[in-house]
């Protein structure tokens, strides 16, 4: 027999709550989860090296199908190539459009380096080593890999995502290179080959107007992006049920939850590093 | 052996890929049209992407505005920040946006989906019983995929506008009226044209290759997890490649 219960006193009070405090639980247990690998980075580093060199490995080149093109370094410089190229073709036509198309090379120092490059990188690593990532932890979690890791007395958050947050630190230095020099590329080959302007009059606003200062900063945005989108993904990974459906989904919900994140760190880099000055003198 | 296989293996990809797209386009207009998934399926990808979209717009507009502004400011002529931000949003972070969200959100999500009807052999048993998977599954979700970007952008365009004018007059005290009135100096119909047939275009080829990635999958819960990996990739790569050739095209096009 089983029994009716009367409905409960304000439904509707109840579920928003409900929902309010199943977000803070998440938000508690992310916290949690994030501060448990930070703080496990030195087993990460001295018992487990073999696994973080073997991921940044990895990573580097990728796995799969990923591999056979590449790996997450040509994808990234794909993305950053593109982008160079479309800041290019816009900034070119808008350049012209005021007769002043010579700054192109002025336009590629700073948009490139300050927007381009730290954001098409963000992405390109949120959606190749960040969700390869979410993929692999995420399969060992459905397969119950972790559990068997755990009851093996491996320490698991160490030797999973802590190792997988060092080699993404790692990793970044060579790929965020690769990707300023493509965007770098992308732009100075359009603009020099496809509109034709002459080379010098590129480099030389280009040299004058480039900020090493600006690189180092966006350099470091880099890495700080790469540690975010490297403890996002994890975190979803590492937590994925339902299946392999629940491995997929978790995958697209860490790379939205990470593109989302890391475009707010750069804008909150930008702002408190560039200010109001954009550190030259274009009017003399 | 090694060598052939890995200049076969991408062909082929690339191949299957191409076979897919065209039995999807072959596949459109053959009735059944299948009108109830299709629904669900808009509103499927409508749901899932329109806050990340919100959300993605805040700071992508911010930076852009942001970085013309200081540009703007430099050479004086701070009251055109509006054509600024009208050309930077536009033309390129509307677009770029709404296909981020949209390859990131949403042919994830089909993508694990089919993925996983496909490992569990549940695309097999439709074609035993006669349905066409690419008629009752690809088709439906390229439609909604595309119809949805579409609408997006605009959704993209109208709040990064607004941001744009709240962060320029607030932030950076440029004149409201001058921004209003700078909106439309650089940008006509030709610009605005060229970002609603890029957006469509997006959403288009991120639901082919997130069809293909999840109706070719193989090997259980890791497989489903690389090939969401993989359309992100592969949806991102298309897109930057899109944007090029679209950006170039509108460009002359506005001339």
């Amino acid at each position: 027999m089983t029994s009716s219960t009367p409905s409960p006193k304000s439904v509707r009070t109840k579920r928003a709550t409900d929902g309010l405090t199943r977000g803070l639980h998440q938000l508690g247990r992310q916290t949690q989860f994030y501060a448990r690998t930070l703080q496990s980075l030195g087993d990460a580093l001295v018992r487990y090296r073999g696994e973080t060199i073997r991921l940044i490995a990895q990573m580097g080149l990728g796995s799969g199908a990923l591999a056979l093109i590449g790996g997450a370094t040509v994808v990234i410089g794909f993305l950053t190539f593109a982008g160079g190229t479309v800041i290019a073709i816009q900034g070119y036509s808008s350049l012209s459009g005021i007769g002043v198309q010579a700054f192109a090379g002025f336009v590629s120092a700073f948009v490139n380096v300050r927007l381009v490059a730290p954001l098409v990188a963000a992405i390109g690593l949120a959606a190749t080593i960040g969700a390869g990532a979410t993929a692999q932890l995420g399969a060992m979690r459905i397969s119950e890999e972790i559990d068997a890791l755990e009851v093996m007395g491996i320490r698991s958050i160490a030797y999973l995502t802590s190792t997988r947050l060092v080699a993404g630190v790692f990793v970044v230095v060579p790929l965020f290179c690769v990707a300023v020099v493509m965007a770098v590329v992308g732009t100075r080959l359009s603009v020099t080959v496809t509109y034709g302007q002459s080379t010098g009059v590129y480099d030389h606003y280009f040299n004058t107007f480039l900020n090493p200062l600006d690189l180092i900063w966006s350099f470091l945005q880099a890495v700080f992006m790469a540690i975010v989108i490297m403890l996002i993904h994890t975190y979803y990974g590492f937590t994925a049920s339902g299946g392999p459906v629940g491995v997929g989904e978790a995958v697209g919900r860490a790379t939205r939850t990470s593109l989302i994140v890391s475009s707010f760190v750069t804008v909150a880099v930008s702002l408190a590093v560039y200010g109001q000055n954009g550190n030259f003198n274009l009017s003399g | 052996m090694v060598t052939t296989d890995t200049v076969k293996e991408p062909l082929r990809a690339v191949g299957g890929f191409y076979a897919m797209c065209l039995d999807t386009l072959i596949a459109i207009p053959r009735r059944p049209f299948a009108w109830r998934e299709l629904i669900a399926q808009t509103w499927f990808v409508a749901r899932v992407s329109l806050v990340p979209t919100l959300m993605l717009v805040v700071p992508f507009t911010v930076l852009t505005v942001f970085i013309i502004n200081i540009l703007l400011t430099e050479i004086g002529a701070a009251d055109f920040s509006g054509s600024g931000a009208a050309l930077g949003i536009v033309t390129q972070t509307g677009p770029v946006v709404t296909v981020l969200v949209v390859a990131g959100a949403a042919a994830t999500a089909m993508c694990a989906d089919l993925g996983a009807r496909t490992i569990r052999e549940e695309l097999d048993a439709l074609r035993v019983m006669g349905i066409d998977p690419i008629q009752a599954f690809v088709v439906p979700r390229v439609i909604a995929a595309t119809i949805v970007a579409l609408l997006l952008n605009g959704c993209v365009t109208i709040f990064g506008l607004t941001g744009g004018f709240l962060f320029s007059v607030f932030f950076q005290h440029v004149t409201p009226g001058a921004y209003v009135s700078g909106l439309t100096l650089l940008v006509g119909l030709p610009e605005v044209a060229t970002a609603t047939a890029k957006s469509a275009l997006f959403g288009m080829a991120a639901a082919l290759i997130a069809c293909y990635k999840g109706i070719s999958v193989g090997g259980g819960p890791q497989g489903v997890g690389n090939a969401v990996n993989e359309t992100v990739v592969f949806s991102f790569m298309a897109l930057f490649l899109i944007n090029v050739i679209a950006t170039g095209v509108g460009v002359e096009v506005a001339k």
